[in-house]
């Protein structure tokens, strides 16, 4: 009983970070219809800038941790004015190569400028204590990791709903056009997408590395490709979609670890990806993909 | 049988290109040193792979990320059929299923690789082609991520990072630029048919091809199990060459590679295709030597790894920004040089 509650709540943290992580695909997603293979490198960026701050400024944990998260923002919002601006508006092909060229740009300048190692940075590690509650035997940070995921998603949804340029973007994901002609810039609804997008990276970066203690270049591409499954399973361009793929995600991917052999241990993103793949047989644009137009849109 | 128009010049224009690689080939075979050969004889497994990429990417526009696994899935299935029993033992001595109980010769090897990959990229293809964009591209490094982990796990058939040697090396750069040749035609000819013609119809409008009665699903399919096939005959020729073949080379990196290959040429055209990957082989042959730190007229350059990623990924950032159809754009070769009418 309390082994289940206790991987029950892995389940839920790990699909905590996915969902924060599949929120920031989405959210870009839906807005502008651009796939951001470059989320990754933006993480990337938000743990180098913690070895930075960890080295150079101060070990003061706060400090570091703001910095990474606006670091990851203000990446994000350059990279859209810098990269995707020129593909705004073509069709989603362009701008998913367009996403890719610009992560293999970024990986290949922390291989240039930074370096191929990994480099640790362990003032975020008392984040990782383990507590007792109820008797289950859990990290803190499963905790903090859920809570902040949830505060996240309430934030969103106050946004989105209550003030105006959340009804912007929510509308820009309909009919951008429409958007543009009652007087809301274009620009900046990109750019708080964008922004948004940041700060969720941001936010996932310091859970990851206060787990893994160590960033490289490499070091955002395996939990944004967890995320973009968690995305095309939820149905791309949808929020609520890519929260519920995160947390399917996480479930089937410690269920995995539980159920599977020890021998087995080597495959097991093999079987995640492959009853991913059959969820996808069953819905093809994801569980709770947005109903799509077929007709003659003008 | 007579053909249309647009067929006539394709034929034409598959020529144009054919005549293209001969001679590229056979300069290389008077004028290059052992080391480029292998360099060259690499750019044409490319033009394979890209071509097969090709195939179903320009003409259903849908973007696959998994072609590296299927060429991994060729060179291994030929490698297990033909390498000999003896060597077998050494490498694979725990193989189950007998795997390394028996040997075949390499034209049987390569008809049972094909077919392997065929049958697979089948199953497989049932599902990605019923996902729309965003959807199948994901799907499509799903199945990339899945089949690199088997590779890597499953080191008793595949060791894994590990080489597979023994591989009798049957092809030289003849048979490479032969079948190079082969496929442009078949990947044209597939252009030009009324297949092709009708799936780049259902990528420009589906709803209306649809409703001309273009079963756009089966196409797909049809597309990419064709894609499967050629990109089988580069692992084959890849494995067929080097004689040691090791999961690695099958991954992200050469992935991004021959993307931005098909992308820099424009992937709506087989010229486009060929060019593409001729001008970043050769392109990227100069960024590494400038990676290595070379003295150039008297001034000695820093070593700059990453340099040529660096570029790579730049070529298809200012390729999708400026170009986003490609240098080539919507025209073949022959265009260039018949007057249109």
């Amino acid at each position: 009983m309390e082994y289940a509650a206790q991987q029950i709540i892995n389940a839920l943290s790990f699909g905590a970070e996915y969902a924060l992580l599949a929120l920031g695909l989405a959210i870009v997603f839906s807005v502008m219809g651009l796939v951001n293979f470059a989320h990754g490198e933006v993480i990337a960026v938000g743990g180098y800038t913690m070895v930075a701050f960890a080295a150079l400024v101060t070990a003061n944990p706060l400090i570091i941790v703001v910095g990474a998260v606006a670091a990851a923002a203000l990446t994000s919002v350059a990279l859209e004015r810098v990269a995707f601006r020129p593909v705004r508006y073509a069709d989603p092909t362009t701008g998913l190569l367009t996403a890719f060229g610009v992560s293999i740009v970024l990986q290949n300048l922390f291989l240039l400028f930074i370096s191929p190692r990994p480099i640790a940075v362990t003032s975020l590690y008392f984040l990782d204590v383990p507590v007792t509650l109820f008797g289950v035997q859990i990290s803190s940070l499963q905790i903090f990791e859920s809570i902040t995921t949830v505060v996240v998603i309430v934030g969103l949804v106050l946004f989105l709903q209550r003030t105006t340029l959340g009804l912007a973007m929510r509308a820009a994901s309909l009919d951008f056009e429409m958007v543009r002609l009652t007087g809301i810039r274009a620009n900046r609804v990109f750019a708080l997408a964008f922004l948004i997008s940041g700060l969720l990276a941001g936010l996932a970066c310091i859970f990851i590395m206060a787990r893994r203690g160590s960033v490289d270049p490499h070091f955002g591409f395996n939990p944004v490709l967890k995320a973009f499954v968690a995305c095309v399973v939820g149905g791309f361009g949808s929020l609520p979609g890519a929260v519920l793929g995160g947390f399917l995600l996480g479930a089937v991917e410690v269920s995995m670890l539980v159920l599977l052999p020890q021998e087995y241990g080597g495959l097991k993103d093999a079987f995640v990806f492959g009853i991913i793949a059959l969820v996808l047989v069953w819905r093809p644009d994801g569980i709770l993909s947005p109903a799509k137009e077929k007709g003659d849109k003008l | 049988m007579t053909l249309t128009r647009g067929q006539k010049r394709g034929v034409l224009g598959a020529c144009m290109l054919a005549a293209i690689l001969i001679l590229i080939g056979v300069l290389a075979t008077f004028f290059a040193s052992k080391y480029q050969l292998r360099l060259i004889y690499s750019a044409y497994v490319n033009l394979i792979v890209v071509l097969g990429l090709q195939v179903f990417m320009g003409n259903s526009r849908l973007t696959n990320l998994s072609h590296s696994a299927f060429m991994g899935i060729g060179a291994y299935a030929a490698a297990i059929s033909v390498t000999p029993v003896a060597m077998k033992q050494i490498s694979l001595p725990d193989a189950p299923w007998g795997l390394n109980a028996f040997a075949l010769d390499p034209l049987t090897s390569a008809i049972v690789a094909l077919l392997i990959t065929g049958a697979i990229a089948f199953l497989v293809g049932i599902f990605i082609v019923r996902m729309t964009g965003t959807g199948a591209t994901i799907a499509t490094l799903a199945i990339l991520v899945i089949v690199h982990s088997i590779f890597l796990y499953r080191t008793d058939i595949f060791k894994g990072n590990q080489a597979f040697f023994g591989i009798p090396q049957v092809f030289s750069l003849t048979s490479i630029v032969i079948l190079a040749v082969v496929v442009v035609f078949i990947v044209r000819g597939f252009r030009e048919s009324p297949w092709g013609v009708m799936l780049r119809a259902s990528a420009d409008d589906e709803t209306g091809s649809a409703a001309m009665g273009v079963n756009v699903v089966r196409l797909r399919l049809i597309a990419w199990v064709l894609s499967g096939l050629i990109l089988a005959g580069a692992g084959i020729a890849y494995a067929y060459f080097l004689g040691t073949i090791s999961a690695r080379p099958f991954y992200f990196n050469h992935v991004f590679l021959t993307l931005a290959m098909l992308i820099f040429g424009g992937m709506r055209t087989v010229t486009g295709a060929v060019l593409g990957t001729f001008a970043i082989s050769f392109g990227l042959e100069v960024v590494r030597w400038l990676e290595t730190g070379p003295v150039i007229v008297g001034i000695d350059f820093p070593e700059v790894l990453g340099l040529s990623g660096v570029m790579l990924g730049l070529v298809i950032v200012l390729t999708m920004a400026l170009r986003p159809v490609g240098v080539m754009g919507d025209r073949e070769i022959e265009e260039l040089v018949l007057r249109d009418k």
